[in-house]
């Protein structure tokens, strides 16, 4: 009998079977939307032990929100985040409409992409921007891991064996949020690079997010530091500090040269998109 | 000799086949199922250049389902032929990275997926070369370039007439590998019966599929049956048998039982053809007032080790402008890459790209309007072979797409326009591509009930074939389109040319209109009395075609683009896109927009997204499936427009056509990047426009 | 495996169904379904858009297992009587070239004039988005939708 042969598929009806069965094989591949595991399964790049399929849990494909923060289910598709959620986390919701095609939006969700833990994610930098956690569990119990610190490496996360993503906890801001990302088609794009930012007005404090240009997707630390001191929370944006604010986001950045863009290029256009995403945010900020 | 009428040619006439097509129930090639079917999943080579020492067959024949694994090790020989790309498994060598080593067969897709995965191929890898570079050590003047042009002409003292030119372009351009890619990925089910195979294949030509094969096997060609009723797009990459036919084919006779095998996406950017990548320096002399005195073309092209295709990519060089100092030639490297083949009009895209493109940096030196200059240049005649042209309506095409884009104010500067964070540029360029017919054979069958059967083995890829042969048979049985019934994509039906250089129509509707006066002759001697049968008249064109006059045929067109580019990103839309072309007579309107525009979309892909990269380190392309290789989406495309003038030349054939499948892409690439240099000022000589060139 | 699941109107059981099998490759070599077509395996292309569950989806991103249970409707079960108004309109304006995309952009275009009867240009190409088109350019396709819009406001 061959490996191929012997693929299981689980499709456990509760969350509590969903854990069990991870425990009983580590290697089963959690499957949400589908649309990077199946890529791999299709492309033959990869044979896991066993699909662990979870679409029939119902919690994951719920959200709440509780105490200023939207508990939003791994299996939520990103088309409903676009609907239902566009007015508490209006940075996710602005990314989401950017992934993919509609067909994609129908099936791809949060906590599959965070479980695949692509470079290129378009959800990240919003998450990174917002100040998400990632909510993992597993027989042994749950695990609450900032964003920023969930990805590991290029589809590397801080996931551990036996671990499977339930929920991401997102903070609602009440600020406005940005995301832009830079393609070189219209739709269905790959980013070249992308960038979210995140307004928390309550903290006088900016969030960032970075994807597609260094092995993982990452906050810019120096840049938020330099807006936290800078920034005049009452009056106009200084155009020097929306200048150094995309430099410093660029600067940030690790991003190598590929089939879509040299590394000159993105940091270049990561501090346009800083210089860009940040004004648009203050004149939303400004207006309200 | 224009002969037929204009009554439902001319007309647009709904795509006959489109009924099957919307509602799923058309098959394509993969979609049939003999009984006792089997799958075959072939086997790419892990190196670039070297020797398979040996194949693990027993290994996997363990596995379950596994019915066979073929490889050179145990492969049974075919009929030597000149096609080495077709000689598969018939030796140990490896020519490029992805080439098809081996296959395995199993009673299911799985099983003999999962086997191909896990077969185990020891090579003796040797280095590889896959770069192309003008000045590489291997170049070589190939004997001819495709089809069968010379491949260099030369004519006075170009380099004289540079040297003293007052105006001097002296520019390279590159264009890089590109790769076909129809919807529908190649596929083909095979099924022997004794010494007699059909094969239903994804393929523009059947009859051409047929000749091809059948030597390969040892069998007479009447012994091979190729049935491709649909065909879902093939862009020249379906122009003859890859080798997955031949694969399948040996596969089946060897298992002997009908074996399906489809070539994934992933594949075909080794297995099916690709556009060579070019670079061409092209130099210009010309007066101050623009008209040119000498023009250069060279062009720098790759092939594999074991076939050479030599694309003719100055050809278009040697028919557009008058000069009487000129050169063209072509140079060639056989690297460790994929035989690159015919992709949507092979020379003429990637050569317009740079001819048009040095036409506008000439407008620029001369300070002339870039329209005003290919008017002033316009020659007489053919100016390399003197021949006079049968008709050439370029300078119309140019004052009629100048007028309806509002050229005529233009500012020349180069970016100085803006719009929001745009910078807005608008740019020109012609196109051209020759005029080829080939012979066919056709047959026209009258019923008692008063309708008639057309058949000629002619292909359907999706050009609307199907639909003008029947308003061309209508016209010439004096019938209605709804009681002609055109039956094509089969090999048993009369020979035909494929569906390619644009000949299509020209081709099979000359041999469809001979057979069609044939039969309104012989009913016309009966006076209408039919026997019970029916009454079949038949037509053969070579001779007819062999005698035509000899003469420059090609047609012609102009592009018109409107591109924004963003100045901070670079990112760079075209707004607005208008091909005007003279082609010949039209007849169908509907179809023949959608081909014009369907080029003119894959013109502005290639002019902003398409490229194939080669990695250097392992030999083979980078970017090979559909979210890395970029074609246009339905986003991208704003307002594009094509229209056509009246053209009426006696000298083509009855229908009066010029074929219109491939014109559409030439010069659209070329019309962008000079309206990309009309936004911003930067010239972009090398293809795709990608972002970080302009913000270099 | 065993997978049951509804598909265009009617219940089938599939036997011997590979686990790590899509549900595109179940309905085109078990069901007798090719209507939709497989044409890049990763859901870049959108030629395999059928509903699942009343939503366009790719199939080929679909494992067979999920449409356990499921309600699948491909192009060949659009209409019970007749033609779609949106088969119809492609007819007519000339949409259709190879064929090939044909099948996945009727059932990605028919989702859209279900949830926007009306819809701008702007949103037919974001519904579009998804469903590459080698031939025609897509303005033809645009030309379809817009026709059937008009057509079926108007009955």
């Amino acid at each position: 009998m061959s490996k191929a042969m012997s693929m299981d598929f689980l499709r456990p009806m509760t969350w509590a079977e969903a854990l069990a069965a991870k425990a009983a094989d580590p290697e089963a591949r959690p499957i949400l939307g589908g649309t990077d595991v199946m890529v791999e399964l299709n492309f033959d790049r990869s044979r896991p032990s066993a699909l662990l399929d979870l679409t029939a849990i119902p919690e994951l494909a719920e959200w709440e929100l509780r105490d200023g923060v939207v508990r939003l289910g791994a299996g939520v598709p990103y088309s409903r985040i676009i609907t239902e959620l566009g007015d508490l986390l209006p940075g996710l919701a602005i990314a989401s409409r950017t992934v993919g095609s509609p067909q994609i939006r129908n099936r791809a969700t949060v906590g599959g992409n965070l479980g695949s833990a692509s470079p290129a994610g378009d959800a990240h930098p919003a998450l990174l921007a917002a100040g998400a956690e990632v909510e993992v569990e597993s027989v042994r119990g749950v695990r609450i891991i900032a964003v920023d610190e969930f990805f590991l490496g290029p589809k590397r996360s801080a996931l551990q064996p036996g671990e499977l993503i339930r929920a991401i906890g997102i903070p609602v801001t009440g600020g406005p949020q940005q995301f832009s990302k830079i393609g070189t088609r219209n739709a269905m794009v790959i980013a070249v690079c992308s960038f979210g930012i995140a307004l928390h007005p309550a903290q006088r404090r900016v969030g960032t997010g970075i994807g597609s240009a260094a092995p993982t997707p990452l906050r810019a630390h120096a840049a938020e530091e330099f807006l936290g001191a800078e920034l005049d929370w009452d009056g106009p944006l200084d155009r020097a500090v929306a200048n150094r604010f995309g430099e410093l986001v660029a600067a940030a950045a690790s991003p190598i040269d590929d089939v879509r863009g040299t590394a000159a290029y993105r940091r270049h256009a990561l501090s346009v998109l800083a210089r860009r995403t940040l004004t648009w945010s203050w004149e939303e900020y400004r207006c309200v | 000799m224009t002969t037929v009428d204009m009554r439902y040619t001319g007309s647009a006439l709904d795509r006959v086949e489109g009924l099957e097509k919307v509602t799923g129930r058309a098959r394509y090639a993969f979609e049939n199922f003999p009984a006792d079917l089997v799958y075959a999943v072939p086997v790419q080579a892990a190196i670039a250049r070297g020797e398979i020492r040996a194949v693990d067959v027993d290994a996997v024949l363990e596995h379950p389902g596994v019915i066979a694994a073929i490889w050179y090790g145990n492969a049974p020989r075919l009929v030597p032929s000149d096609n080495a790309d077709l000689a598969v498994f018939q030796s140990r060598r490896v020519a490029y990275r992805g080439q098809y080593i081996a296959v395995v067969v199993a009673e299911t897709y799985e099983e003999a997926k999962e086997a191909a995965r896990l077969l185990r191929v020891e090579y003796a890898a040797e280095d590889h070369d896959v770069r192309l570079r003008a000045d590489h050590p291997n170049m070589y003047r190939p004997e001819k370039v495709n089809p069968n042009y010379p491949t260099d002409t030369e004519h006075g003292d170009p380099d004289t007439a540079l040297t003293v030119a007052p105006v001097l372009v002296d520019a390279t351009y590159s264009t890089p590998a590109e790769h076909n890619n129809p919807m529908e990925p190649h596929a083909t089910v095979a099924e022997w019966d004794g010494d007699a195979l059909t094969l239903y294949d994804s393929t523009q030509g059947a009859s051409g599929v047929r000749d091809t094969v059948a030597p390969l096997f040892g069998v007479p060609p009447a012994n091979v049956r190729v049935i491709s009723p649909h065909v879902g797009g093939g862009f020249g990459s379906k122009g003859g048998p890859s080798p997955y036919v031949i694969i399948a084919a040996l596969a089946a006779r060897h298992v002997g039982r009908p074996v399906k095998l489809a070539v994934t996406r992933q594949q075909m950017f080794a297995v099916t053809g690709y556009r060579t990548p070019t670079i061409q320096r092209v130099r210009l002399g010309a007066n101050a007032d623009g008209r040119l005195t000498a023009i250069v073309h060279d062009a720098f092209e790759q092939s594999s080790t074991i076939t050479e295709f030599a694309e003719q990519t100055t050809t278009p060089t040697r028919i557009m402008y008058a000069a009487p100092h000129r050169r063209t030639t072509h140079r060639l490297v056989r690297l460790d890459v994929p035989t690159p083949s015919w992709m949507r009009a092979p020379g003429e895209c990637p050569g317009m790209f740079a001819l048009e493109s040095a036409m506008d940096e000439l407008a620029i030196a001369c300070q002339i309007d870039p329209v005003e200059l290919r008017i002033r240049n316009e020659p007489d005649a053919d100016p390399e072979s003197g021949l006079p042209f049968s008709s050439r309506n370029l300078v119309a095409c140019l004052r009629e797409g100048a007028r309806r884009f509002g050229w005529a104010d233009r500012d020349p500067a180069p970016g100085v326009r803006r719009r929001d964070r745009l910078l807005i540029g608008t740019g020109v360029a012609a196109s051209t591509y020759p005029v080829y017919r080939r012979p066919s054979q056709a047959t026209a069958q009258a019923h008692r009930d008063g309708r008639f059967t057309v058949r000629i083995a002619a292909a359907d890829i999706g050009t609307g074939a199907r639909t003008v042969l029947t308003q061309i048979a209508a016209d010439t049985l004096r019938t209605s389109p709804d009681q002609v019934l055109v039956e094509i994509g089969d090999s048993a039906l009369p020979a035909a040319s494929l569906a390619g250089g644009s000949m299509g129509t020209a081709s099979w509707g000359t041999a469809v209109v001979r057979a069609c006066e044939a039969l309104v002759e012989g009913l016309d001697r009966r006076d209408g009395d039919l026997p019970a049968a029916g009454m079949e008249s038949s037509a053969d064109t070579t001779e007819e075609i062999g005698a035509q006059r000899r003469l420059s045929r090609h047609a012609f067109g102009a592009q018109f683009a409107e591109v924004g580019v963003d100045t901070d990103t670079g990112e760079t839309r075209v707004l607005r896109l208008l091909g005007v072309f003279a082609a010949g007579r039209i007849i169908n309107p509907k179809t023949a927009r959608s081909q014009f525009i369907g080029g003119m979309t894959m013109g502005l892909s290639m002019a902003l997204f398409e490229e194939s990269i080669m990695d250097l380190e392992f030999g083979d392309y980078l970017n090979r499936d559909l979210a890395q290789y970029h074609v246009a989406a339905c986003a991208d495309v704003r307002d594009i427009e094509a229209l056509w003038v009246e053209e009426d030349d006696p000298h083509l054939n009855p229908m009066g056509t010029k074929g219109i499948g491939e014109i559409g892409i030439v010069g659209t690439a070329a019309a962008v990047a000079n309206a990309v240099h009309h936004a911003t000022g930067v010239r972009i000589r090398d293809l795709p426009i990608r972002l970080d060139k302009l913000m270099r | 495996m065993r997978v049951t699941f509804t598909v265009n109107g009617s219940q089938q059981t599939v036997d011997d169904v590979w686990e790590g099998e899509s549900l595109l490759y179940v309905l085109r070599e078990r069901c007798g379904l090719p209507g939709s077509k497989n044409a890049c395996e990763q859901g870049e292309c959108g030629s395999c858009t059928v509903y699942l569950d009343g939503s366009p989806v790719c199939a080929c991103l679909v494992a067979a297992g999920q449409a356990e249970g499921r309600t699948v409707r491909t192009v060949e079960g659009l209409s019970d009587t007749g033609l779609d108004p949106v088969q119809e309109a492609f007819l007519d304006a000339g949409a259709v070239q190879c064929g090939f995309c044909t099948p996945g952009l009727i059932v990605q275009a028919h989702d859209l004039l279900e949830r926007v009867p009306d819809p701008e240009d702007a949103e037919i190409r974001e519904a579009l988005a998804g469903n590459l088109c080698r031939c025609t350019g897509y303005e033809k396709i645009l030309d379809a939708v817009r026709l059937a819009a008009a057509r079926r406001t108007a009955k």
